[in-house]
């Protein structure tokens, strides 16, 4: 049984096995609506034809091809492939979190990154993948076949995340590995020092590559529901604070708000897209919102 | 500061329950993994300030919660009876109720005992069951501690009106050293009074007012029934000049009236008591009052027959105190007393005989005595048992016969009057059949010039001149001779002397009589043929001193003195009795119509009755219809017990202690002072509010602190 197959099993479909049958039905649910990509390449060519389907943008009815067939038929175009997507994952130990909710930080992160490869794999973009820790661990280098999904989903479903982690450093190594403007989708919890992670975001946006974070938390991390007396310990670097939760948690509030609006405040004034989720959010529902409002507004 | 159940106050120690859970039995907190720490590290420390702050401030609300609760429940009196070391200890009260006939005034169609009865018998319901309870009244008997507090309510309940109350102090002073003894109780005494100036006057407020300095550990609650702006019209003591009339006498009463809140014309009756005890008007009489309340009537009744005659003087109308609406009399219409005169000539008792019966009085009107003068000539001839009295006038040597039936004639309880002069011989008088009669041998006639001089006039023989005792001037009327006793027989008793001190007038009981025996003459001519006069008794420059003391020593002898027929309440009655009235038992008719039947020892010559507290005519009767024995006397209300002026409160605070005293008007005034004087002022409401504040703001807090993270 392959790495793919056993995920196909009903209960383990919480985990990310069917990750590419999860990422069909979001982007085929997504493209039905919109028949149009959200992101759009330099040069585009024709490639060939496939029937109309209700939805098509009628423009694109190749009246040549109805003329003789009697048929409509739209023209597919083939983008050439200067619009790169890389999947940019954070293997920190902090994203193999999770209070209570099905996903993890990483699982939830992984569902978003296997529906984006298949709607870019769809459209014929290259997609790669890179995870990091504090520094880039993996890389898979883009390409647009369909194997491509089938490749990135077995590589992060063997991605255990649990190391340290340096946002930073390891954006300013993804910006000099990069050597064509690429989109960068980013996913990450981004609990590190924000400074540094907003510099070197900056950085890569300097490069001339489009950049979509995705500031994944952890609902708790969100709304900080603990009660009484509780003891937290940072799984990454092992210490521990004794707090008293139903104390704390207005000024928990207060904090991560603020650390939310820093990345979103930053990030529109660098023209990066900042999709705050958190993990009890659908994540299908998350990002067929997000791409909607980024093709409204693109 | 106290506390009516101190022992809750241990509930304070569970104060160290929120502690110990705060300080030592923390909860462990529980592990949690939580990636982002770098929120929680930021403001930590500022965090953790204001938790404990917050903390430390629930904590203390709790623990004040506690002590609160377990204060409040301890019951907190603002301030104990004043006595130190002595909250929380029993109670010793005594319960004072004035119950004197003053206290009938009905006010609101309650009398003033009643209210009084009610405030007190509520007082012992509130009353802690280890108190010790006395009621002490006006009446003579003295109470002490009763059993129990239903013995209390039920001697208050059965109260009865005292007639002749003892002097409020004297209650006061009972009770005050009743509850003084109790050393290591709280002492409170409790009078319910209704302020009357006769009873609190100067002497008893200083008298209390010294009870209470010796007493300082006794609190003296004062509570007022007494009203205001009475209505009352009140008979003084009924004045009647003569209450032993003779036929034909008529019988004059004059009664004062005194008004009280009124000025309307008072009518007044008279009214006489028929055979069979029933009143008979016989007179009325408007009384107008003059401007300070005053008035007077006059009633004269005639036409009296022999016997014993009551009556009432009352008012008409009623008002608000009843009890002095009503006089009570009695007068007794006497046949005059036959008296033999025994002298040597009719001259020698003509002094006497007139001063006895006046030859010149009205014929209408008989007098006192009836007076038969003979001969001693002729003396063994006269049958003595039709006298009441016998007199020997200056008399000579006396045969033994005339000696022995005097005697005989003493002895079964007549009165024999000798009065020597100068016909009396040693050798005559020193004779043992003289001596029977004689109060000693005669020694010798004295020339020594004196005059009589009476010392106390307590004797029965000369007690009726004690009203005139200052004005009889006894030095103008001479004694020039008087006759010497050698040995006074030991049964004889000086009534009175010479002022030389020599024995002048004594007394002798023969048997069941009485020999009164005079040194001196009683009735010596001013110029007596071929002698001087021993004295000038019946001749000195005023006659009247004569004539009284003539009248008292027959009138003794004749035991026809004038009785005292009028009594107040509580007076012992003493009622003599002649010789032929000597019963073996007599009836008491008692004013509420109770007859008392009563055994009387042989020879007893008086009936003494000291149970007069009913107020009425009293009626001793005896041997049926022959009527032996038939006397009454009437006892009446003593004129300052109905007095119902009220005393100045501000004379009662400046007389006594202030912080012993505390005068109260209502129920109110008495609760407050109870609680005051017993417990201290609760503050158990005030606790408890407090309590549900703290409790309030300790709730508040803790939703504030908890609502802000939720």
């Amino acid at each position: 049984m392959s790495t793919v197959e056993k995920y196909l099993k009903p209960e383990v479909i919480r985990q990310i096995s069917r990750l590419d049958l999860r990422a069909q039905f979001i982007v085929k649910g997504f493209l039905q609506g919109l028949h149009a990509s959200p992101f759009h390449g330099f040069s585009v060519e024709f490639s060939e034809h496939r029937k109309y389907a209700p939805g098509d943008n009628p423009d694109d009815i190749d009246w040549l091809v109805y003329a003789k067939t009697d048929k409509y038929y739209v023209k597919k175009f083939e983008a050439e492939t200067n619009l790169t997507g890389y999947l940019v994952m954070d293997l920190s130990a902090s994203m193999a979190y999770s209070h209570e909710q099905e996903l993890t930080k990483f699982e939830y992160s992984i569902c978003l990154a296997a529906a984006l490869c298949y709607l870019m794999i769809h459209q014929n973009d290259p997609v790669g993948l890179i995870t990091f820790g504090e520094r880039i661990v993996d890389s898979l280098a883009p390409k647009s076949k369909r194997q491509q999904i089938g490749n990135i989903l077995s590589l992060l479903a063997k991605l255990k995340p649990k190391d340290k982690t340096d946002v930073a450093q390891s954006l300013t190594q993804l910006a000099a590995m990069l050597k064509h403007s690429s989109l960068v989708m980013l996913f990450s919890d981004l609990l590190v020092e924000p400074e540094p992670v907003i510099s070197a975001l900056r950085q890569l946006r300097h490069g001339g590559h489009d950049v979509i974070l995705f500031h994944v938390l952890d609902q708790a991390e969100v709304t900080f529901p603990f009660e009484g007396l509780v003891e937290l310990r940072d799984p990454e670097t092992g210490e521990m604070i004794e707090v008293d939760a139903d104390g704390y948690r207005s000024d928990y509030l207060d904090e991560i708000e603020s650390f939310r609006a820093l990345y979103e405040r930053e990030c529109r004034q660098s023209r990066i897209d900042y999709v705050p989720l958190d993990t009890s959010m659908p994540f299908d529902r998350a990002l067929t919102e997000y791409l909607a409002n980024r093709r409204s507004c693109g | 500061m106290g506390f009516l159940t101190p022992w809750l106050l241990a509930g304070t120690a569970l104060i160290a329950v929120p502690v110990i859970l705060h300080l030592v039995m923390r909860r462990q907190p529980r592990l949690l993994e939580f990636p982002a720490l770098q929120f929680i590290r930021r403001r930590q420390e500022a965090n953790r300030r204001r938790m404990n702050l917050r903390h430390w401030l629930l904590l203390a609300l709790r623990c004040a919660l506690i002590a609160g609760l377990a204060i409040a429940l301890a019951r907190p009196t603002l301030k104990g009876s004043g006595l130190r070391g002595k909250e929380g200890a029993p109670l010793a009260v005594a319960l004072v109720v004035d119950n004197s006939l003053r206290m009938q005034v009905v006010h609101q169609s309650e009398t003033r005992q009643q209210v009084a009865t009610e405030m007190a018998q509520w007082l012992v319901g509130q009353l802690p069951e280890d108190a010790q309870v006395a009621v002490i009244d006006l009446s003579r008997m003295s109470g002490g501690f009763v059993v129990d507090a239903n013995t209390a309510e039920s001697r208050i309940r059965t109260l009865t009106p005292e007639s002749n109350p003892r002097p409020l102090e004297d209650a006061v002073r009972e009770a005050v050293e009743l509850v003084a003894d109790r050393e290591d109780y709280r002492q409170e005494v409790f009078l319910f009074t209704d302020q009357s100036a006769s009873a609190w006057n100067e002497s008893a407020l200083q008298s209390i007012g010294q009870l209470l300095a010796e007493a300082p550990d006794v609190r003296l609650y004062v509570v007022d029934v007494g009203v205001e702006g009475v209505r009352n019209v009140s008979l003084a003591p009924l004045e009647i000049r003569n209450s032993t009339l003779r036929p034909g006498e008529p019988l004059t009463i004059r009664v004062s009236l005194d008004a009280v809140g009124t000025t309307e014309a008072a009518l007044v009756e008279v009214a006489l008591e028929n055979g069979v005890g029933e009143p008979v008007k016989r007179g009325q009489q408007l009384a107008e009052f003059d401007e300070k309340g005053q008035a007077e009537a006059t009633f004269e009744l005639g036409d009296l027959p022999l016997g014993i005659h009551q009556g009432t003087v009352r008012l008409a109308e009623s008002d608000s105190l009843e009890v002095d609406n009503t006089r009570y009399f009695t007068v007794e219409v006497r046949p005059p007393a036959d008296v033999l005169l025994l002298a040597e000539h009719n001259r020698d008792a003509l002094f006497l005989r007139e001063a006895l019966q006046p030859s010149f009085s009205d014929d209408r009107q008989q007098g006192r005595f009836s007076c038969t003068v003979q001969r001693f000539a002729g003396a063994t001839a006269v049958d003595f048992k039709d006298f009441q009295a016998v007199c020997l006038i200056d008399p000579p040597a006396l045969s033994d016969e005339l000696w022995k039936a005097l005697a005989d004639y003493a002895n079964d309880g007549n009165g024999v009057g000798i009065f020597l002069g100068h016909r009396a011989r040693l050798a005559g008088f020193n004779d043992s059949s003289a001596q029977m009669l004689l109060p000693g041998t005669l020694e010798l006639r004295s020339r020594y010039a004196t005059y009589l001089r009476p010392r106390g006039l307590d004797h029965p023989a000369l007690s009726g001149l004690r009203d005139y005792a200052e004005e009889i001037p006894w030095q103008i009327y001479p004694v020039w001779q008087y006759w010497q006793f050698a040995d006074l027989a030991g049964d004889t008793y000086v009534v009175a002397r010479f002022a030389n001190n020599q024995p002048a007038l004594l007394e002798r009981p023969v048997g069941r009589g009485r020999v009164l025996t005079l040194a001196t003459p009683i009735s010596d001519p001013m110029e007596p043929q071929g002698r001087q006069p021993w004295n000038l008794l019946p001749t000195g420059p005023e006659p009247w001193p004569f004539l009284a003391l003539s009248n008292q020593l027959v009138g003794y002898l004749a035991q026809s003195e004038r009785e005292q027929h009028m009594f107040f309440a509580g007076e012992t009655v003493n009622l003599r009795l002649a010789a032929h009235q000597r019963v073996a038992g007599y009836a008491l008719y008692l004013p509420g119509g109770q007859t008392v039947r009563r055994k009387l020892s042989a020879g007893e010559e008086t009936i003494g009755i000291s149970t007069t507290g009913d107020l009425g005519n009293y009626r001793i009767a005896s041997g049926g219809e022959s009527r032996l024995l038939d006397l009454g006397f009437s006892v009446n209300v003593a004129p300052d017990v109905t007095n119902l002026a009220r005393v100045d409160p501000q004379a009662l605070t400046d007389a006594l202690p202030a912080h012993q005293l505390k005068i109260a008007r209502s129920l109110d005034d008495v609760q407050r002072y109870v609680d005051i004087g017993r417990s201290g002022r609760e503050l158990f409401s005030w606790a408890i509010t407090l309590v549900a504040l703290v409790w309030g703001t300790e709730h508040l807090l803790a939703n504030r602190f908890y609502r802000e993270a939720a």
